[in-house]
C-alpha cells in the first residue's frame, strides 16, 4: 500500500435525527453563540455564519496542544446548510490532541412533522500504523462504521 | 512505544471474529448479560465469558455486578488506541445531540 493511498483514506461520522422543530429554529440554535455553547458545552469565540469567518473552539488541551480548534465558516445557506472547518491537534501527539483537520456539515430538510437534521464530520485520517491494519484483517474497518452507528442512535 | 502494548492488546480482542460480533452486540446494547449474550449465539456460556474476558482486558468492555447477574457494557474509549479522535468524536456527536434536542425543546416547546 502507498502513502498516498493510506493517507487519503479518511472516515467521517454521520448523525442524523428527525426533530419536531421548523428549520429556522433549529438554524438558530446551530447559529447563535449563547445557543451554541449550551448543547456543544463549548462557547465559540468569533463565530457568525458568514461564509470566510473564522472562529474558534477552547477545549481540553494535550500534549504539546493548547485545546484551541480553529474553524472556518466554509458555506452558509440560511435553514439549509451550514459548514465549517474544525481543526486542531499536535504533530507531537498522537491520540488525543493529535493533528486534525477535518469538516462539520450540518443539513436541515424540511420533513412534515419538522426538520431531518444530518451532520457529517468529514476528514479523519486513521492512524498511520499501516501494519496494524494490516494484521486486523480488515477487521477494524467493520469497527469503524459502528462506532459512527452508536452515534447515531440517537436520531 | 508505549502505544504499542495497548493497541496489539485491542487489536488481538477484535481480530477473532467471534469476539468482534460478541463485541459489537455489547455495543448494540445498553447492558446486557452473559446468558442474553449466548442466547442464539451458538457458542457456550463459558466460551462467551472467556470472550468477555479478552473484551475486557483489552478495554472495550466493562462489567456491573448486580445480585447474581453481571451487566457488561461496551467502553468505546477503548477504541481509543485505534481510532482515535474519530472514537472520541463519535461519542462527543452522540452527547451533543442529545443536548441539541433539549435545547430546541426549551425554546419552541
Amino acid at each position: 500500500m502507498n502513502e498516498v493511498a493510506l493517507q487519503s483514506d479518511t472516515r467521517e461520522i454521520v448523525v442524523e435525527a428527525n426533530l419536531p422543530h421548523a428549520p429556522e429554529v433549529i438554524w438558530k440554535a446551530l447559529t447563535t453563540g449563547e445557543l451554541i455553547g449550551r448543547w456543544l458545552q463549548m462557547t465559540p469565540t468569533g463565530f457568525e455564519a458568514t461564509t470566510g469567518k473564522r472562529f474558534t473552539y477552547q477545549t481540553k488541551a494535550g500534549g504539546a496542544w493548547d485545546g484551541v480548534i480553529h474553524c472556518q465558516v466554509l458555506e452558509v445557506i440560511p435553514h439549509r446548510r451550514l459548514a465549517y472547518s474544525w481543526k486542531g491537534g499536535h504533530e507531537s501527539n498522537s491520540g488525543y490532541g493529535s493533528p486534525l483537520d477535518t469538516v462539520v456539515t450540518w443539513t436541515l430538510h424540511k420533513i412534515d412533522q419538522g426538520t431531518r437534521l444530518h451532520m457529517v464530520h468529514s476528514g479523519f485520517v486513521l492512524p498511520k500504523n499501516e501494519s496494524a491494519y494490516t494484521n486486523m484483517s480488515g477487521g477494524w474497518k467493520k469497527v469503524v462504521p459502528r462506532v459512527g452507528e452508536v452515534a447515531g442512535e440517537q436520531g | 512505544m508505549i502505544e504499542t502494548l495497548p493497541i496489539n492488546a485491542v487489536m488481538r480482542a477484535l481480530a477473532d471474529p467471534t469476539r468482534r460480533a460478541l463485541f459489537e452486540r455489547v455495543a448494540s446494547a445498553s447492558e446486557i448479560t452473559v446468558a442474553e449474550l449466548t442466547k442464539g449465539s451458538g457458542v457456550t456460556q463459558g466460551a462467551i465469558s472467556q470472550h468477555l474476558k479478552s473484551l475486557k482486558q483489552a478495554g472495550l468492555v466493562a462489567e456491573r455486578p448486580e445480585g447474581r447477574n453481571v451487566y457488561y457494557r461496551a467502553e468505546p474509549e477503548g477504541l481509543a488506541p485505534l481510532f482515535d479522535w474519530m472514537s472520541h468524536y463519535a461519542l462527543f456527536w452522540h452527547d451533543r445531540f442529545a443536548n441539541l434536542r433539549s435545547i430546541l425543546k426549551e425554546i419552541d416547546p
